[in-house]
């Protein structure tokens, strides 16, 4: 059983606090996805945990043994890189037959376990090629085969498609997620692709500047955001954030954008959660929680579509309302143009608030 | 409502221009307004080079194939007679010179063994992040910047039985170096060793740095010890590079005659160039000399084209 453990972690480049006190369990056989942009620290976590970055404090163990202090030989990990990689003098077969072979195992063992991993990644026809005469997807199953020929304790990924087309990415996506699935070895995977995470992950780790914002699973990571930086780094498009002030006139509670002259109504039980009304808050809503209609209808606001991006399966609508532009999702065809007037209406079920000051979600829920 | 951008390029620059009117290719093919067009500059740097080479190199190169086919000889008036293929023939059943080749071979080998061990070694400590790198890599280039003589005379005095920090410093006594039959060869392979190692040492950083980081990263996360990781990785890549420093290194060997002749004369020291200086400068065998250091081109150029062979085979990975 390989569960990897980190227990406090930093690490300084410089004056640059790049792991600022991460914790996290990553299960046995889990698929565990470091998401974030650029910078954040996802890739420094990684290489520290296979041994390849020194930590300044903290704990990482591997199957409940301190790792840290370790060399990465001693650590018993693959490690996929986004370069590949690749041992350029050497075949695919040798490139596969490295690890084994550099811990002294036997001749004809090492055959048979690169020819079945081989036959796992279906690359059996390329063993004699050396890299350079492979592509991209191809490239990155060598050193996928690389990694898996060992049965290491655990996989670390980082970036492992990032370099590949946009089709050929997809198809590894599956393809990734299919390994995992037959090989079941716990899996760390490093990307800044938000749909890559969503599509990959059993749990998503979202890192912002060194620090950990969010662990979920791809749906409550969607669902709930704990702050803004989760909730417009997560999606596509990324969630509507706008300001707005609360009210609770009349018997129903009203959500106001900031300049525009009426509110959205929502259920004035939901609105007396806010702990301090007079508080500037943000109001966070997904594309699709967003309901626009063609004629007017209760409770609906009366707006104008501004631009629409049809994307095929569905159009995107950005709408003005107030001094924010909300983008919603639509049917394709649903609405004809700029211009067209439409009238909004938002899912309160599916809104969030988040305190502006802090960025930070109010936890607030119908 | 038409665009207009700033231009990027003059016309006679911009690609798209000198597509359209190839005219204003800055080529010499368009009249310059002032100055020497391109083509005259170019000539102005490469002609008189060309001339140099002519009259040093190529000339004396053909004018001494001609006399290697006949018995001039420099010291006196006596016109050349040509003689055919006999010096090259009787050159090549001399029992001596063979002696010079031998002597020469275990020279070379000795000495480029040596320098790549040292060199390559000492290039494996520098690519570390060491304190002082760059002055250190500095210092440990100055040998190779001195004169083969300077280094001759220099050596020469490190290996003086009576008073050579050597031997001091070995604690040997008053041991003969030079004299030393056995050891004078070895002696002046060291000298050189010391001098040309360098050399080696700085293609083989180039070499050692051009190796991408994350192979070793892949090799450690591999479980691969330093050992198997040398092996199998950095010297595999730094092949190629080394291999064009032993070429070098090999050529200048082969050749070797300075440093040679100022240390030691010991029939056991007698190096192919030395015999080559004594037959043409000494005996004044002209003729004989020209076909010698013809056999001992073709020698070089062989041994050359293997290496480069080899050379090829390893980059073609």
């Amino acid at each position: 059983m390989t569960q990897i453990e980190l227990r406090n972690i930093n690490k300084h480049f410089g004056p640059f606090h790049v792991i600022n006190n991460v914790n996290l369990t990553v299960k046995d056989r889990e698929f565990v996805v470091f998401l974030g942009q650029s910078g954040c620290g996802k890739t420094t976590t990684l290489r520290s945990i296979a041994g390849l970055e020194t930590i300044d404090s903290g704990e990482i163990l591997i199957g409940g043994t301190p790792v840290h202090m370790l060399k990465p030989e001693a650590r018993d990990v693959a490690f996929v890189f986004q370069s590949f990689a690749l041992y350029p003098h050497l075949t695919v077969f040798e490139n596969m037959a490295f690890p084994l072979r550099a811990v002294g195992m036997a001749k004809a063992e090492v055959a048979a376990t690169v020819e079945r991993v081989a036959g796992v990644l279906q690359i059996r026809p390329l063993l004699k090629r050396r890299p350079s005469a492979l592509s991209g997807g191809d490239l990155q199953r060598v050193a996928i085969g690389r990694a898996l020929v060992r049965n290491p304790k655990a996989m670390l990924m980082d970036e492992p498609i990032g370099s590949l087309d946009a089709k050929l990415r997809e198809e590894m996506r599956v393809e990734l997620k299919r390994l995992h699935v037959e090989q079941g070895s716990t899996t760390i995977y490093v990307t800044h692709d938000q749909i890559e995470a969503m599509a990959l992950a059993d749990r998503i780790v979202v890192m912002h500047a060194g620090v950990l914002q969010q662990v979920g699973t791809p749906a409550e990571v969607y669902a709930n955001p704990v702050n803004l930086f989760v909730a417009q780094f997560v999606g596509s498009p990324v969630m509507n954030v706008a300001d707005v002030t609360v009210s609770g006139a009349a018997g129903a509670g009203l959500v106001t954008v900031k300049g525009a002259s009426e509110g959205f109504a929502f259920p004035p039980a939901l609105l007396a959660q806010v702990p301090d009304a007079a508080r500037a808050l943000k109001l966070g809503i997904r594309p699709e929680a967003i309901e626009v209609a063609l004629t007017p209808a209760e409770g609906h606001l009366a707006a104008e579509a501004h631009i629409v991006e049809p994307l095929g399966s569905h159009d995107i609508v950005d709408i003005r309302v107030g001094d924010s532009l909300l983008r919603a999702r639509t049917r394709p065809g649903f609405v004809a143009g700029p211009g067209t007037p439409v009238w909004l209406r938002l899912d309160p079920t599916r809104a969030h608030l988040f305190d502006s000051e802090t960025g930070n979600s109010l936890g607030i829920r119908l | 409502m038409r665009l207009s951008f700033p231009r990027p390029f003059p016309d006679n620059q911009n690609p798209e221009a000198i597509l359209a009117n190839p005219s204003l290719a800055p080529d010499g093919s368009a009249p310059r307004s002032r100055g020497l067009s391109d083509l005259a500059i170019r000539n102005l740097f490469i002609i008189p080079t060309i001339i140099f080479l002519i009259v040093f190199n190529i000339f004396p190169l053909i004018y001494s194939l001609g006399y290697s086919f006949t018995d001039f000889r420099a010291s006196t008036n006596a016109p050349a007679n040509f003689v055919g293929l006999d010096n090259y023939r009787a050159l090549l059943s001399d029992p001596f010179i063979w002696k010079n080749f031998t002597i020469t071979a275990k020279y070379v080998i000795v000495s480029v063994t040596g320098q790549v061990v040292v060199g390559f070694g000492v290039a494996m400590l520098l690519n570390r992040d060491i304190p002082f790198k760059g002055l250190l890599t500095t210092l440990l280039l100055l040998p190779m910047m001195l004169s083969m003589a300077v280094v001759g005379l220099f050596w020469k005095l490190l290996y003086d039985p009576n008073f050579g920090v050597i031997n001091y410093a070995l604690g040997l006594g008053n041991f003969e170096w030079l004299a030393d039959p056995d050891m004078a060869l070895y002696a002046i392979a060291i000298a050189d060793i010391w001098m040309w190692s360098p050399f080696v040492m700085l293609l083989s950083l180039a070499g050692l740095s051009a190796v991408p980081k994350h192979l070793y990263e892949a090799a450690a996360i591999d479980r691969a010890s330093g050992l198997y990781t040398f092996f199998r990785i950095t010297l595999p890549l730094v092949a190629p590079i080394l291999m064009i420093a032993v070429i070098f290194r090999t050529m200048e060997a082969f050749k070797t005659f300075d440093i040679a002749y100022i240390l030691a004369s010991q029939p056991t020291t007698e190096v192919i160039s030395i015999r080559l200086f004594k037959m043409a400068f000494q005996e004044w065998q002209t003729g004989m000399s020209c076909a010698l250091a013809y056999i001992v081109l073709i020698m070089v150029l062989a041994i050359t084209n293997i290496y480069v062979k080899y050379l090829n085979k390893v980059k073609e990975r």
